[in-house]
C-alpha cells in the first residue's frame, strides 16, 4: 500500500473559477523522496494540503476523487487523525510555532494526538534529535535564526510519527549551510528511517539529483512524474524548473559615485551586534549582492542604508532618494488596489495626479502586472505580491533600491523575468543592491558582493556561485 | 508579582500604594526583555491623559485652585483634590499597564497555559496564542511602518497612522489564519487530548514565586484590612501613615528584588 496517494483527485477553490488540482493521479511510496516542481499557482501547495485533509476541510471548495493516507481516506478523516500518518512543514516557520519553547512545541501535536504523558518528552526529544535540534530543546522560539525554526517545525511534526513529510517551500528562507543542512535531514530521514518525503521547492538545485522522482505540475495537472534523469529531458521546454547550472557573472560596473555608503556602522539589536564595525559603498548603475548566513546583519545593514534604522554608531549615507523592499512583502499592501499601491509613493511624492496615473500604469506593466490593477493586493499570490512591492517602490525612481531577499516565492521564470528588471534598474542609473540566500539568483544578477557574517563585511569581490555559497 | 502590582494599583486608594505599584510595574518591565517601549508609551501615555482629563470632568473638592471660562459638560474649576485624585487615577492605569506589558514580556506562556488548560483548555489555548503572537504584531506592525516610510509617506500624521492600521489588522488576519491552519495539521482539536508532565520549578522560578507571594501576601492584607483606605473629598487627607508607608515600600522592595533575579545571570 502506497504511503500517499492520490485517485483522479481535481479541485476548485470556492473564489477561483478555474481548478486548483485537475484529474491528479499519483502515488508516493514508503522510504521515496519526492521533488514537487511547477510555476507558482501550478497547484503545488494545494496538493501538499490535500494531502492532510486541509484542502477542503479548512480551505473550502470542492473536492473530487480520492486522496489516501496511510490508508486513511481524507474524506472520512479528518486533519487531526490523519496527522498521525502524514505531516506537513508549511513555508513560513514562523507562521506554525504556536508554543513559547522549543520542547513545548515538539510536545504541541502529541498532546493534541492524546499520548501518555509519560511518553510525550521522550518523543519530542527523540523528533529534534532526528530533525537536528536537539540543541535547542532548552531555548524559547523567539530566538531562533530562520533555519533553527525551520528544524523545530520539522520536528514539531516528526514528532507525531508521520510516515509521510510533506515540506512546502523548505529553503526558501535559509541560507545555503542551512539548506544543506535541511537536505542532509531529509536524507536521512527517507534512508534511516524509511520516511516518504515530499518536497514542493522553487530552488532545486540541491534536492533535483537526489530525490528518487521528480514531479512537475502545471494549472493543476501532473505533466511530469520520472526520476530525475528521465524529468531532466521531459522539461527541456522549461529550464526554469530545471536547477540552474552555475552562471558566469556580468562585468563589473563601470567605477561611478556611490549611491549609497556605511561608514564604520554599528548597531545593537536586543542582545545581538547587528552591524559591528560595517563599512561598504554601493555603486550606482550597479547590483551589488550583500550575502551571508540567517542572522547575520544583512537586514539591518539594508534599512540602515536606506535611512529606516538609526545607528548606534558611524554614519549611513545615500544620494537622492531611497526604495527599500522588505523580506515580507505582505507589509506593503496598504490600499485596495493594486494599482494605488503603486501610485501612493508618488502621491506622497506630490507629483502630479496626471503623470501620477501614467508612472503608475507604465510601473504594473513593467512588472507584468498590468491585469491586476483593479485587483485587491491581497487576493495576489506570493509571487505576484512581491513584483508589486518592488513596482510601488521603483514607480519613485529612487537613485538606490534595496531588495530583500526578492525571489522567496518566486518561481524560476519569474525569476528570470527579475533578473532583467534588477539589471534595468541599474542600467537606468540607480545603484541596487540585492540582499539575497539565492545563490544562482545572485550569481546572474550581481556584479558585485558584500559578504556578511556576525555583522561585519567582508571586502568587496565580484561573486562566484562558490564564493556565495561560501 | 505583577498581580500582586496590578491589584495594588486598581484596589488601594492610599496615593503611595498607586506610586509603589507604578515604580513596581516600571522596574518589572525594565527587567523584561525588549521591546518594552511599546509598552511603556502606552503606560505613560494612558496615565496621562486620565491625569489630564480627571480635574476636567470631577466636580468635587473644596481648595480650588483656578477656575475657567464656563463651558458645557466640562468642569472649569479645577482643585487640588481633583488634581490629586487624578494624579493617583492615572498612577493607577499606568501601574496596571506596566504590569500587563511585564506580564506579557516575562511570563512563560507555556506553563500558563498547561496551569490554565486543566481547567479550560480552548481558553487558555487562546490566550496563550495571544502572548505568543504580540510579538510577531510588533514586527509586523514594524514592518509596515517601514513600508510606507519608504514611499515617502509621513508616518507620524494621525491620519497616516490611522490609515495604516487597516494593513496591520489584514496581516493579523492573515497570520492568524496561518496559525489556525498549522493547529489543526498538527491535530489541535481531536477527539482525544493529553499533556506533557509539567517540569518543575527552577531554584530562580522558586525565589521568584516566594518574591511574588509575599507581595501579593502584603498587598492582599491591605485591601483585608482596609490599611490602604484614602480621602480625597471633600479635603485630602494624610497619606503618610506608617501602614501605607510599610506596605508601599514593602511591594517597591520586593518588586526591586523580583526585578534583580530576573536579570540575574549567575
Amino acid at each position: 500500500m502506497a504511503a500517499l496517494s492520490f485517485e483522479g483527485v481535481s479541485h476548485r477553490y470556492a473564489a477561483d473559477g478555474r481548478p486548483a488540482l485537475q484529474d491528479v493521479d499519483l502515488a508516493i511510496e514508503h522510504g521515496e523522496l519526492v521533488l514537487l516542481v511547477g510555476e507558482s499557482g501550478s497547484g503545488k501547495s494545494t496538493l501538499l494540503r490535500a494531502a492532510l485533509g486541509l484542502v477542503p476541510r479548512f480551505h473550502g471548495g470542492e473536492l473530487h476523487g480520492r486522496v489516501r493516507v496511510g490508508g486513511l481516506d481524507t474524506r472520512r478523516h479528518r486533519p487531526g487523525e490523519l496527522a498521525r500518518h502524514a505531516g506537513l512543514v508549511f513555508q513560513d516557520p514562523e507562521a506554525q510555532i504556536v508554543s513559547s519553547g522549543v520542547l513545548a512545541e515538539a510536545a504541541f501535536g502529541l498532546e493534541n494526538l492524546g499520548v501518555e504523558p509519560a511518553e510525550i518528552r521522550p518523543r519530542a526529544l527523540a523528533a529534534l534529535r532526528m530533525a537536528g535540534a536537539e540543541h535547542l530543546a532548552g531555548r524559547t522560539t523567539r530566538t531562533l535564526s530562520g533555519g533553527e525554526r525551520q528544524r523545530v517545525a520539522i520536528a514539531s511534526v516528526l514528532a507525531m510519527g508521520p510516515r509521510v513529510l510533506l515540506l512546502d517551500e523548505p529553503t526558501s528562507q535559509l541560507d545555503p549551510a542551512a539548506a544543506d543542512e535541511l537536505l542532509r535531514t531529509l536524507l536521512d530521514l527517507r534512508d534511516r528511517h524509511g520516511i516518504a518525503v515530499v518536497v514542493a521547492e522553487h530552488r532545486t538545485e540541491r534536492l533535483f539529483d537526489v530525490a528518487d522522482r521528480v514531479v512537475a505540475m502545471r494549472a493543476g495537472e501532473i505533466v511530469v512524474d520520472a526520476p530525475p534523469a528521465g524529468a531532466r529531458r521531459a522539461l527541456s521546454g522549461q529550464p526554469w524548473l530545471l536547477p540552474r547550472a552555475p552562471s558566469t557573472p556580468p562585468p563589473a560596473a563601470a567605477p561611478a559615485h556611490p549611491a549609497g555608503q556605511l561608514t564604520h556602522a554599528s548597531k545593537r539589536l536586543g542582545t545581538t551586534q547587528a552591524l559591528d564595525d560595517a563599512s561598504a559603498a554601493f555603486e550606482r548603475g550597479a547590483v551589488t549582492a550583500v550575502t551571508g548566513p540567517n542572522g547575520a546583519g544583512k537586514t539591518t545593514l539594508a534599512l540602515a542604508l536606506c535611512g529606516l534604522m538609526g545607528l548606534d554608531g558611524g554614519s549611513a549615507a545615500h544620494r537622492g532618494r531611497a526604495g527599500y523592499v522588505a523580506q515580507d512583502p505582505g507589509a506593503y499592501l496598504l490600499h485596495d488596489t493594486a494599482f494605488e499601491e503603486v501610485e501612493y509613493g508618488l502621491a506622497n511624492l506630490g507629483v502630479p495626479e496626471p503623470l501620477r496615473r501614467a508612472r503608475a500604469e507604465a510601473e504594473l506593466e513593467r512588472f507584468d502586472l498590468a491585469w491586476a490593477a483593479a485587483e485587491h493586493p491581497r487576493d495576489l499570490s506570493s509571487g505576484e505580491r512581491q513584483r508589486l512591492a518592488i513596482a510601488s517602490v521603483t514607480a519613485m525612481r529612487p537613485d538606490l533600491v534595496v531588495l530583500d531577499e526578492p525571489t522567496r516565492g518566486v518561481d524560476g521564470r519569474r525569476k528570470q523575468a527579475l533578473c532583467g528588471l534588477v539589471r534595468g534598474l541599474a542600467a537606468d542609473g540607480a545603484g541596487v543592491v540585492v540582499v539575497s540566500h539565492d545563490a544562482p539568483f545572485v550569481a546572474d544578477v550581481a556584479t558585485a558582493a558584500v559578504a556578511m557574517a556576525d555583522g561585519r563585511i567582508a571586502p568587496r569581490a565580484v561573486p562566484t556561485t562558490e564564493a556565495v555559497h561560501a | 508579582m505583577t498581580g500582586a502590582v496590578g491589584i495594588a494599583a486598581i484596589t488601594l486608594d492610599n496615593p503611595l500604594w498607586p506610586t509603589a505599584a507604578a515604580l513596581a510595574g516600571g522596574l518589572l518591565l525594565t527587567a523584561a526583555g525588549p521591546p518594552r517601549r511599546i509598552y511603556a508609551a502606552f503606560a505613560i501615555l494612558t496615565g496621562l491623559t486620565v491625569f489630564l482629563l480627571e480635574p476636567f470632568v470631577a466636580v468635587q473638592g473644596l481648595t480650588t485652585l483656578w477656575r475657567g471660562p464656563d463651558i458645557p459638560i466640562l468642569d472649569t474649576q479645577i482643585t487640588t483634590e481633583e488634581l490629586a485624585y487624578g494624579a493617583v487615577a492615572g498612577l493607577r492605569i499606568a501601574a496596571a499597564a506596566l504590569a500587563a506589558g511585564a506580564f506579557v514580556r516575562l511570563a512563560d506562556s507555556d506553563l500558563l497555559l498547561r496551569a490554565v488548560a486543566r481547567v479550560a483548555p480552548r481558553s487558555a489555548m487562546i490566550a496563550s496564542l495571544t502572548t505568543q503572537m504580540l510579538p510577531a504584531l510588533e514586527r509586523d506592525a514594524a514592518g509596515v511602518l517601514v513600508a510606507a516610510r519608504t514611499r515617502a509617506a509621513a508616518v507620524s500624521r494621525p491620519g497616516t497612522a490611522a490609515r495604516l492600521t487597516g494593513p496591520l489588522v489584514g496581516m493579523s488576519l492573515e497570520r492568524a489564519l496561518a496559525v489556525a491552519e498549522a493547529m489543526e495539521a498538527r491535530g489541535y482539536a481531536g477527539p482525544t487530548r493529553s499533556a506533557a508532565p509539567v517540569r518543575g520549578l527552577s531554584a530562580r522560578e522558586r525565589v521568584l514565586t516566594l518574591l511574588g507571594t509575599a507581595a501579593l501576601a502584603i498587598v492582599l492584607v491591605t485591601v483585608a484590612t482596609g490599611a490602604g483606605d484614602y480621602r480625597y473629598f471633600d479635603l485630602l487627607g494624610d497619606p503618610w501613615t506608617p501602614a501605607a508607608i510599610a506596605g508601599a515600600a514593602g511591594l517597591a522592595v520586593l518588586a526591586a528584588a523580583f526585578a534583580w533575579v530576573v536579570r540575574w545571570r549567575p
